[in-house]
């Protein structure tokens, strides 16, 4: 595939059984409902992000495949043994996928954490030692991000916590040995990942241990090292990382 | 009043506006559908009501040779029509603006009938979409052969040949140094095509001296009751151009500074020159406007906010 475009847009797409798998690699597609499709669903790369369902292999992106084309169908159409199924007349995206490629490093979710779909590009996806490294944008939030990981901190982007009330998403994680911290960026584009969560409000975090701060976008783009440092000294405040932010760095 | 912008989204990182692989990877009229599905999602939460799509978003679906492309249109009608779907959803309208290689009144036979083919591809992709008539596809009336009066009889006779959809979809615009509003006018009166006023190009071309106002109105006038035409509006480059010479005294090439052409676009619209075009057409009929900038939408969202800063009084009816 060398004669792709290093920008090629892919779209890591979660397996989460072995009757999926098989048809990505046997039948050549995925599919996605139109209703919860994310944000961004459109690519020349698909990767898929198999679960903890698959074993030794799984919480990990280890195939990915060429688009050959999309198909909008519904799920009748896609999946005939089942005319009865509840949502039988939705629509669906079919992704028709060329033949799965192994990476040859595979992308692990190193705290085994539950993700979505994950737009990146085909030089991030081969490039990338874990799943965080992904979810790099040219925006704020990504050079936040950046600033974190340049000061030796592990920071879980789009992190899903879940909580009796439903899962809530928080922009970034971080696990420290005192405490946890969750990073929430005002008027983000949240959405990414195509969950359809409530917002988290401060109270609820709160009440599940952890710490709260809130930047909004204007604050990341004209004030980042004092966002950062905020972050980074809580996280001191909060008897910092320990070995995990030291294994990150490797 | 809907503002537009064309094709690139620089707003947000990653949106691509077609499929641009090369023949050899296969690109798929479907793939760069699903990439306008996520602009479409874009100008959703940006509350953009107007969009050109790009030209090459059916990739070698009028090539000569690459005839395993042909049939795209047919095999995504499932596509078309969702992307359509959602298009009317949002309220978006949609255009297209053929190349500069597609030229209708060419005295060249082969190249009519290549660009006849890639104007009815484009119509007959937003028929697929199934978008009411403000959809359309803007072209110039192309190139000066054998004097003006002939070049623009040549554009009528190409016109009457296209196939209904084509001619129907179809919308002429002025250009900036060879067919002025007078010109399109012309031929709207022999063919019924609708207007496109480039404000602009009116500027950087106005032979008959026509006023502004005068002349935008007379091309409102071509749309018919109940579909909203729209205008391109752009303002000019000002800043020093660097151009690249070769200098035959050292054999080498030198950057030399030249003074501005004002058929130039800006990276962003004057907003100044903007809100002074709206009181100047005050009182017209209602039209939305493409910004054509080198920013995109950026000088769009830019432009919201300069209105808003500098003449609410006008920004309740832009969107």
């Amino acid at each position: 595939m060398s004669d792709y475009d290093e920008d090629a847009p892919v779209l890591v797409a979660v397996v989460n059984n072995e009757t999926d798998f098989a048809r990505a690699r046997d039948e050549g597609w995925y599919r996605i409902p139109v209703k919860r499709a994310p944000r961004r669903v459109a690519a020349e790369f698909l990767a898929l992000y198999q679960t903890r369902a698959f074993g030794g292999v799984g919480c990990a992106v280890n195939f990915y495949a060429p688009v050959r084309r999309f198909h909008v169908l519904t799920r009748a159409e896609l999946l005939p043994d089942e005319p009865d199924h509840p949502r039988a007349a939705d629509a669906y995206y079919k992704i028709e996928i060329g033949p799965l490629q192994p990476l040859a490093r595979p992308v692990p979710s190193r705290a085994l954490r539950r993700i979505s779909f994950i737009p990146t590009t085909l030089s991030r996806l081969l490039a990338a030692r874990e799943i965080n490294d992904l979810w790099l944008r040219d925006d704020p939030q990504e050079r936040l991000w950046l600033a974190l990981r340049e000061a030796g901190l592990l920071v879980e982007y789009r992190c899903q916590v879940s909580q009796p009330g439903g899962d809530l998403a928080v922009d970034f994680a971080l696990f420290c040995r005192d405490g946890r911290i969750a990073v929430l960026c005002d008027d983000a584009d949240d959405d990414e990942t195509g969950l359809r969560e409530r917002r988290p409000v401060d109270y609820e975090l709160t009440a599940e241990g952890w710490t709260v701060l809130r930047f909004s976008q204007q604050e990341l783009a004209a004030e980042l090292p004092r966002c950062a440092g905020a972050v980074i000294a809580l996280a001191r405040r909060l008897g910092g990382q320990g070995d995990l932010a030291t294994d990150y760095t490797d | 009043m809907r503002l537009g912008f064309p094709v690139k989204v620089l707003g947000q990182a990653g949106l691509k506006e077609h499929d641009s692989r090369r023949w050899q990877n296969s690109p798929h009229l479907s793939v760069s559908l699903a990439y306008l599905r996520d602009i479409f999602e874009y100008l959703r939460r940006e509350r953009i009501g107007m969009y050109r799509i790009s030209s090459d978003l059916a990739p070698y679906l009028t090539h000569p040779e690459l005839t395993q492309f042909h049939g795209q249109i047919e095999e995504c009608a499932a596509e078309l029509a969702a992307v359509g779907d959602l298009a009317r959803e949002i309220g978006l309208r949609l255009s297209f603006h053929p190349s500069q290689y597609v030229v209708l009144n060419t005295p060249d036979e082969a190249l009519v009938v290549r660009s006849a083919l890639d104007v009815t591809t484009q119509a007959e992709l937003l028929e697929r979409m199934g978008l009411d008539d403000e959809a359309v596809v803007v072209l110039h009336v192309g190139g000066v052969y054998e004097g003006r009066e002939r070049a623009r009889e040549r554009f009528v006779v190409a016109f009457e040949r296209l196939p209904e959809p084509a001619r129907r979809r179809l919308a002429l615009e002025n250009d900036d140094t060879r067919f002025g509003v007078a010109d399109i006018l012309w031929i709207h009166q022999r063919t019924g095509v609708r207007l496109i006023f480039d404000n602009l190009h009116h500027h950087n071309f106005n032979p008959d001296g026509q006023p502004l106002r005068e002349a935008l109105a007379a091309c409102l006038a071509t749309w018919p009751a109940g579909v909203r035409p729209k205008v391109h509006f752009s303002s000019p480059r000002t800043e020093m151009r660097i151009a690249e010479q070769h200098d035959p005294a050292t054999g080498r090439r030198v950057q030399r500074l030249q003074a501005p052409i004002w058929t130039r676009h800006s990276d962003f619209i004057h907003p100044f020159e903007f809100i002074a075009f709206l009181r100047a057409t005050a009182g017209l009929r209602p039209f939305d406007v493409m910004l054509e900038a080198k920013g995109k939408d950026l000088a769009l969202l830019r432009l919201r906010a300069d209105v808003q800063r500098y003449a609410p009084d006008l920004a309740g009816g832009i969107t």
